[in-house]
């Protein structure tokens, strides 16, 4: 019996090639994208999770609202892993990383160094808290002793053997001796610890054994005891201020309480983030490695929901119009004594046969695409071939996909009178015209969702990219680690400079790009009150830096070689000269100090005020920032004349390859490493593109079939009309015309959806576009126009078709 | 009216070309009514395609009033076609999902005739072919011979000079055949040319003039002694 239906489903594909490839097709691509999006959300729901007690993980975030500044750390301060563990049973283990950023490794012996992007300091309870296994090396001992360091297998590799790593000497950014005492495993791409690869003994830096409660500069992390939860553990969080927190200030800051530590609007909280919620709910300022957030794995999803759904759409809209075909097929059927149950199975499991094909089309479509994929959202996903889960799910889902899209088709045939199909009458009888029109709208509603969203992102980045940002990131070449040169560096920068492209070029490790930060707090003078504190970031750069990079000094002036006196200068922004609460020419010669109390403290008089310019994203506000004039290595930034820039860089490589031999030499364009801040919302942007090209493909496969189908059914009235005097033009024009006005519902109903929801993405931003009426506009249009083009081909086919040829059908 | 010679007319499909017309002369002077008869698959509906422009001839010469509509373009024919050719069918070919008035009246929206118009053109056709309580209708609610009645409404709305009638009463009853037959005498007295397709002899007693056709030759033309007596 089932045998019988599968051959005449296979048939009945068969006899209908066209039909049978734009529901494949269609169905194929949107299975694709779901399968995609299903694997990237897996991934990132998965993070972290593969780690030993993971869900007993914890770490330790600070908010801090200090002088005027405000900061949500991931970081707590360095005592505090210790006084956790010591005071509360909750508390099992405990670790701290202390990260260094990226680092030079060499052996000893040789001059070639690697560069490892990622590195930490890190307590040996490391192994214990996370379980990690070693390679080599003994578990107990590795990382407890000062200059030790474990590395990761692929870091190891580089250098030696993973066997005989183990007791070999390293050296670090050329000046420390590290011994290796493991190897482990490269950590998973799924893990908060993905980019890390050298993992040095915490046992060697002295500011970890400090007791030290003012500065947060340690990720924290502790594991609790099975039998408490995360609520047990806020109490004591919150005891640690009192108990050792103002103790601590209390040594600066006499006769500070709690009260009037409060007074002054300051406020310390310490919170607990579970370890496994960090990728997808943690955006604190310098986390450990990019996080990605809750609401693109929404986006995400739905936009995965929308294209099944206008796959299915699709499906319904092909197989009802297409059933009309068969509607004497059903009558016959019907009238040799076939019953309604029977009928109904015959088209399921038709339907079943087309999603099982289109499965497979789509395994081969995401494998193919996979590459591309992982590229656009920066990951490492493979399919899981071997995970029988995998394809019992993907069998299910396909399975039910097929039974949900082939029911309505099913159930509307079905339902044929058999005496009306024979009688091979008028069309309109068998109805069915509404629910695929509706689909039709419900389909270009979301299409042109995705285009206004698409647009308002691409509009966000190119604002952002054209922002004056109060500085010029184009035509600079970033020389990155520079510092490797040592004592060469200066060298290096004056024979950069002779070289005839080169405008004027400075050092410093702080840019106005992803780079070096730090801050402190500082005192105007004579005001040493703790509730008086401007928290400051604080950049060391040269006297090339304001020239080289075209800031602004709106009062005063530039650092000087001549002025001697400069050392103890700083040049205030516009946002440090609001905490001030002076005017540009009044705050200079104020001086600032850094240290409370008077006898030690070294001031700084502000020489100049520079126009702010945005040095983080512009996500956020711009804080106060002062420059000190101070030798900071880090990178060397080049402005460059126009011409060719690639000449440029060869000559400057051979500059370094002579002053810094063995010295990996990199580099990278400002631009380039502003539009890095910007990923997220590039990648964003990208997603959005990609999957907004599938949803209207889908959307108009079944507007071509559904063309296709119109015009086949108003054949004989195309040819009557003909007849009757009507032209070619008349003709198209009324057939597209009537698919037009499902678009154009479509399109009403979706713009003001997109428009309310692209506002609300748009908040996000402290510097961002209002969204204009052409970009709704310019999403009409295309909308429009993809559904003539898709119409009009069909409708010019019917239209031209000579009518003698239509009315002989008949 | 008509002026046809030496007409050729083949079909090529993907293997056979199929000579439906060959060497077909043939004369029709304003004011005929002229039946053509043969087997089926004679050529019949292919002559009256050429006729009413609906198609072109593959050789030979068509003069439509003095104008030769063999090499026009489809605009063209469409042009010269508006408002002179009225068609009658077999199978009526009324758009199903139109109203009888609709059907009626979209003729003259193609001839871009305004609305008050057409309203008062297309009520006088419905009233004289005492249809007009059904203009509300759809096709699939009338009976065939009330469809025959609104297609022949349809082509007469126009007032066109050459009405052309594939066996209009090959879907009908006698009753209702006679009564089409009728209707298309009355209007041929009233000066309409007729061409008209037939199997019936019954039918062709109505006409002036019987041309056979076989095989795509005109084998016969004879005048019709009866009608003559008749009228
Ligand atoms: N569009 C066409 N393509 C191919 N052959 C055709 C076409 N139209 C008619 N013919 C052939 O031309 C011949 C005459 O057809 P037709 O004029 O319809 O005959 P009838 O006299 O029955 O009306 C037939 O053999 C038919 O098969
Ligand atoms: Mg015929």
């Amino acid at each position: 019996m089932y045998k019988n239906y599968l051959k005449i489903a296979w048939r009945n594909l068969k006899k209908q090639p066209f039909f049978t490839f734009l529901n494949v097709f269609g169905l194929a691509i949107g299975m694709t994208g779901a399968i995609l999006i299903s694997l990237f959300v897996h991934d990132e729901l998965s993070f972290d999770k593969m780690f030993a007690d993971s869900d007993r993980i914890y770490r330790i975030d600070t908010d801090i609202k200090f002088g005027g500044a405000e900061m949500e750390s991931a970081q707590a301060a360095a005592p505090m892993a210790n006084a956790l563990q010591n005071d509360f049973a909750q508390v099992k283990n405990t670790v701290r990383f202390r990260t260094k950023g990226s680092m030079l490794l060499r052996k000893s012996e040789t001059n070639d160094n690697s560069k490892e992007l990622q590195t930490t300091f890190v307590d040996s309870t490391f192994f214990d808290m996370f379980g990690i296994q070693l390679l080599s090396g003994d578990r107990k001992t590795a990382l407890t002793q000062p200059n030790t360091l474990v590395l990761t297998k692929t870091a190891a590799e580089k250098h030696f053997g993973i066997k005989n790593a183990i007791g070999q000497n390293l050296l670090l950014n050329n000046t420390d001796t590290y011994t290796i005492t493991g190897v482990i495993d490269d950590l998973p791409t799924n893990s908060f610890l993905k980019d890390y690869s050298v993992f040095m003994a915490m046992a060697g830096h002295v500011a970890s054994r400090e007791n030290n409660w003012g500065g947060n500069n340690f990720y924290t992390f502790i594991k609790l005891i099975p039998s408490a939860n995360a609520d047990d553990i806020k109490i004591p969080l919150a005891s640690m201020l009192e108990k050792y927190m103002l103790p601590w200030a209390q040594k600066y800051f006499p006769g500070m309480t709690g009260e009037s530590f409060a007074a002054a609007g300051n406020s310390i909280r310490y919170h607990t983030m579970p370890l496994t919620d960090i990728h997808l709910y943690s955006a604190r300022e310098s986390e450990m490695s990019s996080n990605s957030s809750m609401q693109n794995v929404y986006i995400l999803s739905f936009i995965g929901l929308f294209l099944i759904i206008l796959a299915c759409v699709n499906f319904m809209n092909l197989s009802t119009a297409h059933s009309l075909k068969r509607a004497k097929e059903v009558g016959v059927r019907k009238t040799l004594g076939s019953n309604k149950t029977e009928l109904i199975q015959q088209f399921l499991i038709e339907s079943g046969l087309i999603a099982l094909i289109s499965l497979l089309l789509a395994v081969a479509l995401s494998i193919t695409v996979l590459p591309l994929f992982n590229e656009l959202s920066g990951r490492a996903i493979s399919l899981p071939f071997t995970n029988p889960i995998f394809w019992l799910i993907l069998f299910v889902a396909t399975i039910i996909l097929g039974l949900f899209s082939g029911s309505y088709p099913a159930f509307f045939m079905s339902r044929l009178m058999p005496v009306k199909t024979l009688k091979g009458g008028s069309h309109t009888s068998v109805g069915g015209g509404n629910i695929r029109n509706a689909l039709v709208v419900f389909q270009f509603a979301i299409s042109v969702f995705l285009i206004v969203s698409t647009l308002v992102v691409f509009q966000q980045l190119k604002f952002i990219q054209s922002k004056d940002l109060g500085f010029t990131k184009d035509q600079v070449l970033l020389i990155n680690d520079t510092y490797a040169a040592g004592k060469q560096v200066k060298a290096f920068k004056e024979e950069v400079g002779r070289l005839g492209q080169v405008q004027s070029s400075t050092f410093s490790s702080f840019l106005p790009v992803p780079s070096s930060r730090s801050s402190s707090s500082f005192f105007e003078e004579g005001a040493i009150e703790q509730d008086k504190a401007i928290q400051m970031g604080t950049w060391y750069v040269d006297e090339d830096y304001i020239p080289t990079l075209s800031m602004k000094l709106i009062a005063g002036r530039n650092f000087d070689k001549q002025h001697l006196t400069d050392s103890t200068a700083v040049i205030i922004n516009e946002s440090t000269l609001k905490r001030l609460g002076v005017n540009p020419e009044a705050a200079l010669g104020m001086r600032i100090s850094e240290e409370i109390e008077i006898e030690k403290s070294k001031f700084f008089t502000v020489i100049g005020v520079v126009k702010n310019f945005h040095f983080e994203s512009l996500r956020e506000n711009i804080n106060a920032l002062g420059l000190f004039l101070d030798k900071s290595t880090g990178t060397l930034a080049i402005k460059l004349k126009a011409g060719d820039f690639k000449q440029t860089i060869s000559s400057i490589e051979s500059i370094w390859t002579k002053l810094a031999p063995g010295q990996p030499f990199s580099y990278r364009f400002m631009d380039d490493a502003f539009n890095t801040s910007y990923d997220a919302e590039q990648r964003l942007g990208r997603i959005f593109m990609v999957f907004t090209i599938l949803s209207i493909f889908i959307a108009c496969l079944g507007l071509f079939g559904l063309a296709a189908f119109n015009a086949q059914k108003r054949t004989k009235e195309i040819g009557i009309r003909k007849v009757l005097g009507a032209s070619i033009s008349q003709i198209t024009y009324r057939l597209t015309t009537d698919f037009l006005k499902m678009v154009g519902l479509g399109i009403l109903i979706s713009l003001p959806l997109g428009w309310y929801t692209m506002n609300k993405w748009l908040e996000d931003f402290s510097y961002r576009i209002e969204i204009s009426w052409w970009i709704l506009a310019l999403a009409a249009f295309l909308a429009i126009a993809v559904a003539i083009l898709t119409v009009s081909y069909q409708s010019i086919k019917a239209a031209i078709t000579n009518p003698v040829k239509s009315l002989k059908t008949e | 009216m008509i002026k046809i010679q030496n007409l050729k007319k083949s079909f090529r499909t993907e293997e056979v070309e199929t000579l439906a017309l060959n060497d077909v002369n043939l004369n029709v002077a304003s004011g005929e009514f002229v039946a053509i008869m043969g087997p089926s698959g004679c050529g019949k509906s292919t002559l009256l395609n050429i006729i009413g422009m609906l198609d072109n001839p593959t050789e030979g010469s068509y003069k439509f009033s003095d104008h030769e509509v063999g090499g026009l373009k489809e605009r063209q024919r469409t042009e010269l076609r508006k408002g002179n050719l009225g068609f009658v069918f077999q199978s009526f070919n009324l758009i199903d999902e139109l109203t009888v008035y609709e059907n009626v009246e979209l003729p003259l929206i193609y001839l871009k005739m305004n609305k008050s118009e057409r309203k008062q053109k297309v009520m006088a056709v419905l009233e004289r072919m005492k249809i007009a309580h059904r203009e509300k209708h759809f096709p699939q609610q009338l009976s065939g011979g009330q469809q025959q009645r609104v297609a022949i409404s349809r082509a007469v709305v126009t007032n066109p000079k050459l009405i052309l009638a594939d066996e209009p009463t090959g879907n009908l009853d006698s009753k209702n055949g006679i009564e089409v037959m009728n209707l298309l005498t009355e209007l041929n007295q009233e000066g309409t040319t007729i061409v008209m397709v037939t199997h019936s002899d019954r039918d062709s007693h109505y006409a002036h003039r019987i041309v056979n056709l076989f095989d795509g030759q005109i084998v016969t033309e004879s005048q019709n002694r009866a009608m003559e007596a008749r009228v």
